[in-house]
C-alpha cells in the first residue's frame, strides 16, 4: 500500500478495467502481446478486473482477431470496458490508454 | 457488402456546423443554453471526441449488452436470490433503485441539452448516444426491481422516490439539478460527464458490483457493471471540452465547475454508497471498505486524470481526504436513527464483529461513532426502542440537504457553517458547501430545504407524523432496523428480553 494518502494520485498507471469473461481474458492476452516491453498488474475482483501498466498501452484489433480466432470489431470491447485509468483513444483499429504527463 | 472504414467518413458525417440562414448563430446557440464561457465557434471545431462510435456500431453493441443483462436476469430469476438475501443487501437494492433509476432519465435530459446545444459537432453526436444510454439506464433499473414490488412494497419506491418530498429525494434532486438540468451544455459536459461519470459512478456501478458478486447477486452485479460500460463511453464527452476551455484561457472557470460538481457528488455518495459498503453489505462479503474503494476509484484514478488534463486538485482536497474517515459514518448514524423517514430498512452494521472490522478500517471508530452505538445498544437491550427513534427532524445543510454531521465522542466537532444572505440565514454542513453557495448565491438562495418547509408551516401536523406524511411514506413503507435488532443480542449481556 502506498504511504501517504496525499500522494496516492501521484502515479502513472494506466489501463482498462474490464468486466470478467472470455473477452476480457482475450483482451488481457492482447495487451501482453501488443505491449511486449510493459509489465501489467492484474487485480481481479470478480465483477471487474483492473489491468494497469506504466504510462501507456494499446490493444490492437488484429491481435484480438488472432487470439479469438474470429473477426473482431474494436467496438465490441465496449461490452466489457467498464472503466479505465488514464485517457483513452478509441479508434477502429486500436484502443490506447495513456497519460499526457509524467509524474 | 464491404463497408467503408469509419475513419473515412466519420468527420464529414458528424460535421453539422452548418451556417444558419434564418436565425443568427446566437439565436441558434444561446449562451445560457450552450456555453457560459462563450468560447468562439471556430475554437470548438477542434473538439475531437476520444471514444468514438457510429450508429451502426452503437446499435450492435447495445443490443449485445442488453441481451447479456436480461438473459442473466432470466436465467437466475428462477433461483429466487432475493428470498434468501440478507436484509441489509435488500436495502442496498432499494436505496440504489429509488435513488438512481429516475435520475437516469434526468441525465437523459442533460445529454439532450448537449445533443442540441453543444457547441461542437462531436459533442452533439456523442451526447445523442448518451441520451439513448441514459434512457436505457432508466428503463432497465425500473424493470429489474419491478418484479419485487409484489413481495415488498418498499421496492415500489424505485419509481416513487424521486416524485416524493422524502428528504433523500430532495437532496438527490438538488444535487443533480445543479450539475445537470440547471446548466448549459458546456457546464453539463464538465460537471456531469467529467466530474460525475468518470469519477463517482465507478463507485456505485463497479465498486458496489464487486460487493454484489461476493454476495451472490449476480443479476445486480451484471446489470450495474453493464450500465457502467455506457458511462465509460459517453463520460468522454467532457475531456475534450475541458481541454478546449483550458486552451482558451478558461482554466479557472472550468476548475470551479469541476470542484463544485465533485463536492456535491461526494456528499451524496457519502450517504448512498458509504453506508451501503461499510454497514449494509454483510461483513463476510465486503470486498473493500468504502474508504478503500474511494482511494482506488476517486483518489487514485480520477484525481490523476484531473492533473493529466491540466486542472489542479480541488482547493479543498485535504478536507476531502480527512472526510473519507468520517462523513459517511455520521450519515449512516443519521439514516439509521431517522429510519422511519427512508424507503429502505437500514442495517445497523454495529455487531461486535462488524465493530472490529470498522475499528480496523477506521482506527478510532469505537471511541467516536461507537460511543453513539453503545447508547443505542443499551436502549434496545433495556426495552427502550422508543429512545432510538426520532421525535424531531435534524438540522440539514442548505446545499447538500443532508444532515449536518460531525465526529461524536471526545472529538466532538459538529458545527454549523452558516451564511447570512439577503436577510436569511443559510446553514451548511461544511465550509465547502458554503463556498459552493457563495460562488453563485442567487442560484441557490430561496430554495427551501425540508426543515425550512417545516418551520414555514408547510408540514402539518408539525411533528414526525406530519413529516412522514409530507414525505409520502405510509407506515408500511417506513424503514425499520433491517435485522430487527438481532445484532444487539450478539453483545454479551443478555439481561433483557427482546423488544
Amino acid at each position: 500500500m502506498t504511504t501517504n494518502i496525499k500522494d496516492i494520485h501521484k502515479h502513472n498507471r494506466v489501463g482498462p478495467i474490464f468486466r470478467g469473461g472470455e473477452l476480457a481474458t482475450a483482451a488481457i492476452d492482447a495487451l501482453e502481446e501488443d505491449n511486449p516491453d510493459k509489465e501489467f498488474t492484474i487485480e481481479d475482483r470478480a465483477a471487474y478486473i483492473r489491468v494497469e501498466t506504466d504510462h501507456e498501452c494499446i490493444i490492437r484489433r488484429k491481435t484480438m482477431e488472432e487470439i479469438l480466432g474470429r473477426p473482431f470489431e474494436m467496438q465490441e470491447l465496449e461490452v466489457i470496458l467498464g472503466s479505465f485509468s488514464g485517457q483513452i483513444e478509441a479508434e477502429q483499429e486500436y484502443v490506447r490508454f495513456y497519460f499526457d504527463t509524467k509524474i | 457488402m464491404a463497408l467503408l472504414n469509419r475513419s473515412d467518413w466519420y468527420d464529414i458525417a458528424r460535421d453539422t456546423n452548418w451556417t444558419p440562414k434564418y436565425v443568427t448563430e446566437e439565436e441558434l446557440f444561446p449562451k445560457e443554453m450552450s456555453d457560459c464561457f462563450d468560447v468562439p465557434r471556430e475554437k470548438w471545431e477542434t473538439y475531437d471526441e476520444p471514444y468514438k462510435t457510429s450508429y451502426r456500431e452503437y446499435v450492435k453493441v447495445q443490443r449485445e449488452k442488453d441481451a447479456g443483462a436480461y438473459s442473466v436476469k432470466a436465467a437466475l430469476g428462477r433461483m429466487k436470490f432475493l428470498d434468501s438475501a440478507d436484509p441489509g443487501w435488500k436495502s442496498i437494492l432499494k436505496l440504489h433503485y429509488g435513488g438512481i433509476a429516475l435520475q437516469e432519465y434526468a441525465a437523459g435530459m442533460a445529454e439532450a441539452t448537449m445533443a442540441r446545444f453543444g457547441r461542437a459537432p462531436g459533442m452533439r453526436n456523442m451526447a445523442t448516444f448518451g441520451l439513448l444510454d441514459e434512457t436505457r439506464h432508466g428503463q432497465i433499473q425500473l424493470y429489474f426491481p419491478h418484479e419485487y414490488v409484489s413481495k415488498d412494497r418498499q421496492f415500489d419506491w424505485a419509481h416513487k422516490a424521486m416524485h416524493s418530498n422524502d428528504w433523500a429525494a430532495i437532496a438527490t434532486r438538488h444535487a443533480f439539478a445543479d450539475i445537470m438540468s440547471g446548466r448549459d451544455a458546456t457546464s453539463v459536459a464538465l460537471m456531469l460527464t467529467f466530474a460525475f461519470e468518470t469519477a463517482f459512478t465507478n463507485m456505485q456501478f463497479l465498486g458496489l458490483a464487486a460487493d454484489a458478486a461476493e454476495v451472490g447477486d449476480v443479476t445486480f452485479s451484471n446489470l450495474i457493471s453493464s450500465i457502467q460500460t455506457d458511462e465509460a463511453r459517453h463520460a468522454q464527452i467532457g475531456t475534450p471540452a475541458l481541454k478546449i476551455l483550458i486552451e482558451n484561457g478558461h482554466k479557472e472557470g472550468a476548475q470551479k465547475l469541476v470542484d463544485i460538481a465533485f463536492w456535491r457528488n461526494w456528499r451524496l455518495f457519502s450517504v448512498v454508497t458509504g453506508p451501503s459498503m461499510d454497514y449494509y453489505t454483510p461483513l463476510a462479503k465486503r470486498e473493500k471498505s468504502f474508504k478503500e474503494f474511494m482511494i482506488e476509484w476517486i483518489v487514485g484514478q480520477f484525481e490523476r486524470n484531473i492533473l493529466d488534463i491540466g486542472l489542479d486538485v480541488p482547493w479543498y482536497w485535504d478536507t476531502f481526504l480527512e472526510d473519507l474517515n468520517t462523513t459517511h459514518h455520521g450519515m449512516h448514524l443519521g439514516v439509521w436513527y431517522w429510519r422511519p423517514t427512508v424507503w429502505w430498512d437500514p442495517a445497523a452494521g454495529a455487531s461486535p464483529d462488524e465493530r472490529d472490522w470498522l475499528e480496523e478500517k477506521y482506527p478510532g471508530w469505537n471511541d467516536t461513532y461507537g460511543k453513539c452505538w453503545d447508547v443505542i445498544i443499551d436502549n434496545i437491550k433495556n426495552g427502550r426502542e422508543d429512545l432510538t427513534l426520532p421525535e424531531t427532524l435534524p438540522i440539514v445543510c442548505n446545499m447538500n440537504h443532508l444532515p449536518i454531521v460531525g465526529v461524536p465522542g471526545k472529538k466532538w466537532d459538529v458545527r454549523d457553517h452558516y451564511l447570512d444572505y439577503k436577510g436569511r440565514r443559510y446553514h451548511f454542513g461544511s465550509k465547502v458547501d458554503r463556498w459552493v453557495f457563495e460562488q453563485d448565491p442567487d442560484r441557490y438562495a430561496g430554495h427551501q430545504g425540508l426543515i425550512d418547509r417545516f418551520l414555514a408551516g408547510k408540514i402539518q401536523p408539525a411533528n414526525l407524523e406530519g413529516a412522514l406524511k409530507y414525505m409520502g411514506l405510509q407506515p408500511e413503507d417506513c424503514g425499520k432496523d433491517a435485522h430487527d435488532y438481532a445484532w444487539v443480542w450478539n453483545y454479551n449481556k443478555p439481561d433483557k428480553v427482546a423488544v
